[in-house]
Parts: structure tokens; sequence; C-alpha cells
């Protein structure tokens, strides 16, 4: 187990490569613990690999993990995530547009106690109407409805105590959202300004789409956080309003066909009983849920014990 | 361990078959022009029992023709898939189990792999009905926009891959025509390659309605593969919005001559598809919900990624 792993996906970073290991290597010496830099090289086109073999030949404690194919940010730092070793975990782009001077802030922050330290790019260097306002508005918004208030969600630059980290699903673009899902476990957040450079070297790669993305996926954590783990709670109360809507039709029916207007009754009650119906149904996509959970991998006690604090044990239960 | 050859064809018995024997000096005749070291893989795919004998035939006349059964009916990209499991070349060569092109392009096909990580023929010029020309082209039209690559021929089935290419993309069943769609989309060159349609292949083929219905439902299992197999909620998420704001909508009105007009409710039949499509739209939704949390639970199992190597 070492102390500490620095993670950088690089995808066509040909220019960057060796300056980003200068950079790490000047800054991350200096602090005498026991570390490694991983380099996940996601498919690159260019000759990012070479570069990167040619520095790991003469530095054993540069690791390179090469993908067959370009996959994508997310499974890139996922990979480089399964692969660490160290029990602090840093993340950082590999465009240099992070500043490797800020990893001993985030050092100190997780000694302090923090499970998760975001960076916060105060002065952001990008475009305004394409990047910085989408930016400000998906963090608002992500913020409110995780109940996780985080500047910055986009920032690379984060560390991580590993077995945190470790235990929680990653895939597709959902690196944004792992503060809010570390805080199912309960994780102490904490934020940090961070410097943030231009683009020296190559584009941008990404545009303006993903907003609507961001909205779907910020849904789909909403509802599996406040899940915790039974879904069966969340179809079931939505299951009970369609019932009570369904009884409600019913009985006005029931009410206008008293008063003898018979032309009503199919409109009414057909109503009723489609609501009726999507009850039922939504008590089985209920049960489905739990299935789901049930043969799934996702332990919840293992994200519940990280965080929880024993008192009275003979020995500790968890690792510092 | 046998030592690695050039090239794995690979022949998937499925459904439709030729003259095997006849194929099979044709395909042979082929490889052995383009020079290069190969292997013949038969993958029967069930009970095949006229094409097995011929087969054993072939081998009892020193043909080294490798044959797998599969205990039943398992569809041709399962077949395939298999076939690479046990293939030793650098290269497959996918050919079809009755004629689609003439034998003598195979080395030219073989040929222009060059930095290409697959390639497909395209049986051009089309010799073929103009009717079979006219159900290709529709289908071609509907399916390239969910591609996005400009396909011409995806019924092909003559195909080379690079082993690595073939064991990385994952498909099954019936899959087999999306094979370089799906390469495409994971980010492997793809080139298509126009080869000489064979005789045999240039009669009339009308298919049964069920055989038309499949190949739109195939559309539409490419566009759920292709864009949203990691992000269900995406897919379900906007039928289902939408189908919900459009019940929403109708309701809101009826509500809205209700209280302002005193239009009763009860004599709307409008009502019930209002309704009905607010149902539906919250069902939608709630599969997709479904499909996210599965995809989510087991998120630790599904690598995401493939490494191609670590160092240190």
């Amino acid at each position: 187990m070492k102390d500490l792993s620095i993670i950088a996906p690089l995808y066509n970073e040909e220019e960057c490569v060796r300056f980003l290991y200068e950079a790490i290597v000047r800054v991350v010496d200096p602090l005498q613990l026991d570390h490694e830099i991983l380099f996940v090289d996601d498919g690159s086109r260019d000759e990012t690999f070479r570069v990167a073999l040619e520095l790991a030949e003469r530095d054993k404690r540069l690791r390179v993990i090469r993908f067959r194919r370009n996959f994508g940010q997310t499974p890139a730092m996922a990979a480089g995530i399964d692969h660490a070793r160290g029990k602090i975990l840093i993340t950082m782009d590999g465009d240099l547009q992070n500043d490797p001077e800020d990893i001993p802030r985030f050092i100190e922050k997780i000694q302090e106690g923090f499970d998760i330290v975001c960076g916060w790019r105060e002065k952001r260097q990008d475009k305004l109407i394409t990047r910085k306002i989408p930016s400000i508005v998906a963090n608002w918004l992500i913020g409110k409805v995780t109940g996780v208030p985080i500047r910055d969600n986009g920032c690379s630059l984060k560390a991580y105590r590993a077995e945190v980290v470790k235990a929680i699903p990653l895939y597709s673009e959902m690196h944004r959202f792992i503060p809010a899902m570390a805080s199912i476990a309960g994780s102490r957040i904490a934020e940090i300004p961070v410097r943030h450079h231009a683009r020296k070297y190559g584009k941008s790669k990404y545009g303006l789409s993903r907003i609507y993305k961001v909205l779907l996926d910020l849904l789909m954590i909403k509802t599996i956080v406040s899940f915790g783990s039974r879904p069966m709670l969340w179809f079931g109360g939505i299951s009970f309003l369609a019932f009570f809507g369904s009884m409600i039709t019913f009985a006005y029916a029931i009410v206008r066909w008293n008063r003898a207007e018979g032309d009503s009754l199919v409109v009414l009650n057909g109503t009723a009983l489609l609501l009726g119906a999507l009850a039922v149904f939504l008590l089985f996509a209920g049960s489905l849920g739990e299935l789901a959970y049930k043969t799934g991998n996702l332990k919840m006690t293992v994200l519940a014990v990280i965080r929880a604090t024993f008192t009275g044990f003979e020995k500790p239960q968890r690792e510092e | 361990m046998e030592p690695a050859i050039d090239i794995s064809v690979i022949v998937p018995v499925v459904e439709r078959y030729d003259d095997v024997a006849e194929l099979y000096g044709l395909y042979k005749k082929g490889l052995e022009d383009s020079g290069k070291s190969h292997e013949f893989i038969y993958v029967l795919d069930g009970d095949f029992e006229e094409a097995a004998a011929i087969l054993k035939r072939l081998i009892a006349g020193g043909e080294k023709i490798k044959v797998i059964k599969l205990a039943r009916w398992f569809g041709e990209a399962t077949a395939l898939t298999v076939g690479i499991q046990h293939s030793r070349g650098n290269v497959i060569l996918t050919l079809p189990a009755y004629q689609q092109i003439e034998a003598s392009e195979i080395p030219r096909l073989v040929d222009s792999l060059k930095d290409c990580d697959m390639v497909i023929a395209r049986r051009w010029p089309r010799k073929d009905s103009l009717l079979n020309r006219f159900q290709s082209g529709i289908f071609h039209i509907l399916l390239n926009p969910v591609s996005e690559f400009k396909f011409h021929d995806i019924g092909c089935g003559v195909r080379v891959i690079r082993k690595p290419v073939a064991q990385e993309i994952n498909i099954y069943g019936d899959q087999h025509r999306f094979l370089p769609i799906l390469a495409h989309k994971y980010g492997f060159r793809v080139r298509e390659v126009n080869a000489l349609q064979s005789r045999s292949d240039i009669r009339k083929r009308i298919y049964s309605p069920g055989t038309y219905a499949r190949r739109i439902l195939d559309i539409f299992s490419i566009l759920f593969l292709v864009k949203f197999t990691k992000k269900p909620l995406r897919f379900f998420g906007i039928l289902g919005s939408s189908v919900f704001t459009a019940g929403f909508l109708i309701l809101l009105y009826l509500l809205f001559i209700k209280v302002f007009q005193g239009v009763g409710l009860a004599g709307r039949p409008i009502m019930l598809l209002g309704t009905l499509l607010v149902v539906l739209g919250v069902q939608l939704f709630a599969i997709g919900l479904l499909a996210e949390i599965i995809i989510f639970t087991h998120a630790k199992d599904i690598k995401e990624y493939t490494i191609d190597q670590i160092i240190n």
C-alpha cells in the first residue's frame, strides 16, 4: 500500500505528457511520501503512449495504463482508481489546465479528516458563454438537488480517500457526481480553490450539448441517493398517489351516476381504471428495483461502514 | 498452444447455405491466391446434418477444416463469436455459407486491411433485381443516420477484422449485422471496399413480412445499443417525458374549461387519452429508472474499459 497515487487520464496529449510528468514530480518529490503516478492513455491516436512509455522506463513510480481504444474520461478515471495502490488518490486533467502545485494542499485537507476534497477553479480560464455560464447553472442545480453544494463539480482536480472512492460505482459520465454519491455514505467533503490555466496545447474536447445529459443524470442520482437502498418505498409512494387518484375519480363517477347522467360513466371509470393500472404497474416496478439491488454488487453496508464510528470495540474497525 | 497464423476463415452455417463443397473449393482457391497461411473454421448453428456430412467427407478427403457444431440454434452472431474464440489467426475473415461475392476478390479484400481495423465488403456493382436493391436502399437510408457511418451493404457477410478488435465487440444472437456499426462506434477504423457480386447471388429474394419487421426492430436496437446502453434513462426519459407532457397538457386544458367554462369532465372522452398518455409517460420513465438502477447496482461488475497493457 502506497501513501499517494496521482491519476491523470490522457487523450491525444503528446505535447503535454512530459511537462505534466515533470510538474508532478517537482511537486510530489519534496513531500517524502511513497507515491505513484498513473497515466491512463485513453486510446490516443498520437504519440502520447510512446512518450509516456519513455518516461516510465526511467521512473518505476510512473505507471501507464493503455486502453485498447478511446473510452472517455470517466472510464479512464475509473481505471486509474481501480488500479491505484495509494491510500490517497488524486485525479487531475491530463491537459495541464490543473496545476500540480495545488496537490500538497489537497493532501493536507485529506489528512485533516476529509474523505473528498474538490478543486474549485476560482478564476476559470475558459470561454464565458459556452463553458462558464452552463457550468455555473449546472453546479447550482446539482447542489440544490443532491444537497451537496459544490461550486465546481466539473473540476477534475480532486483528492479522495481510497476506500471511499473505490466503493463508488463509476461509469458513463458519472465522475461529476462522485461527491454526491459519496454523500450517501455520509462522507465529509471539502472544497478548496485551485489555479486554472488556459489550454496551451490541443483542443477542448467538450461542448454545450451536455446540459440535457446532466439534467437526466442528476435526476438519476437524486433518485438513487434518496432511495437509499429501498426503491420499493419510492415507487410505492408514486403508486399510492396513482391509486389515490384512481379512487377519487371512481368516487366522482359514482356521485355523477347517482344523478342519472349515464353517458359520463365510460370516461370517468376509464380514467379511474387507467390510474389503477398505473398503481399496480408501479408496485411491480418497485419490486423489480428491489431485485436489482439484491442481485447487484453495490454493497450498501460497505458504504455505511466506511464512515461509521465504532465505540467500545477492542480493535478499531477500519484502518486509518 | 499452436503457432499463430495469418488468417482464420470463419464460415457460419445458419439457415441458408449453398453447396458446401463447391463453395469451400472457391473460398480455398481465393485464400491460396492471397498467399497467406490460413485455417478454415465452419460453425454449424444447430443440426445441419447434410452440411455436416459434406464437411466430414471433405475432412476425410484430406482437407484441413475445423468444424464447431453448436448444440442448438443460437443465432449467427453467437456462431461467429464462438468461431472467433477458437481461432488462431491474427486476422479474422468471415465468409457467408452462401454465395455473395466472387471468391477471386478475397485476396484484394484481405490486402486492403492495411492500417484499418476492419474491412467490410460492399457488393458493387449490384446485379440483382430492382426490388432487392430498392429494399436494401431503404434500409440503409434508415440505418445510416443511426450508425453515423455511410454503410452501403451491411447485409454482406464478408468482413475482414483484426482479432483484438473482433474480441472487443460483444455480439450475440442476431446482431451480426451490427458488427461494423459497433466497431465504428467504438472508435475502430472501418473501411468499405467494393467487391464483385457473385453470379449466384443475383436472384430475386422476397422475404416474409416477419423479416422486414425484424429489420426495422434491428434499427431500433442499434439505436439503443449504440447510444443508450450505459444511460438508459436518457433514452426512456426523453420518450417518457414527451409523452407525459402531451397528456398533461390535455388534462390541463380540460381542467381549464371545467373551471372557467363549466364544461363537465365526464362528457369529454379526450380525458381518457390525456390520462392514458400521462400513465404511459410515467411507465416509460419508471422503466428507464429501473434500467438505470440495474446498471448502477452492477456497475462494479461491468468494466467499461478494456486494457491493452499496463507498464510498471
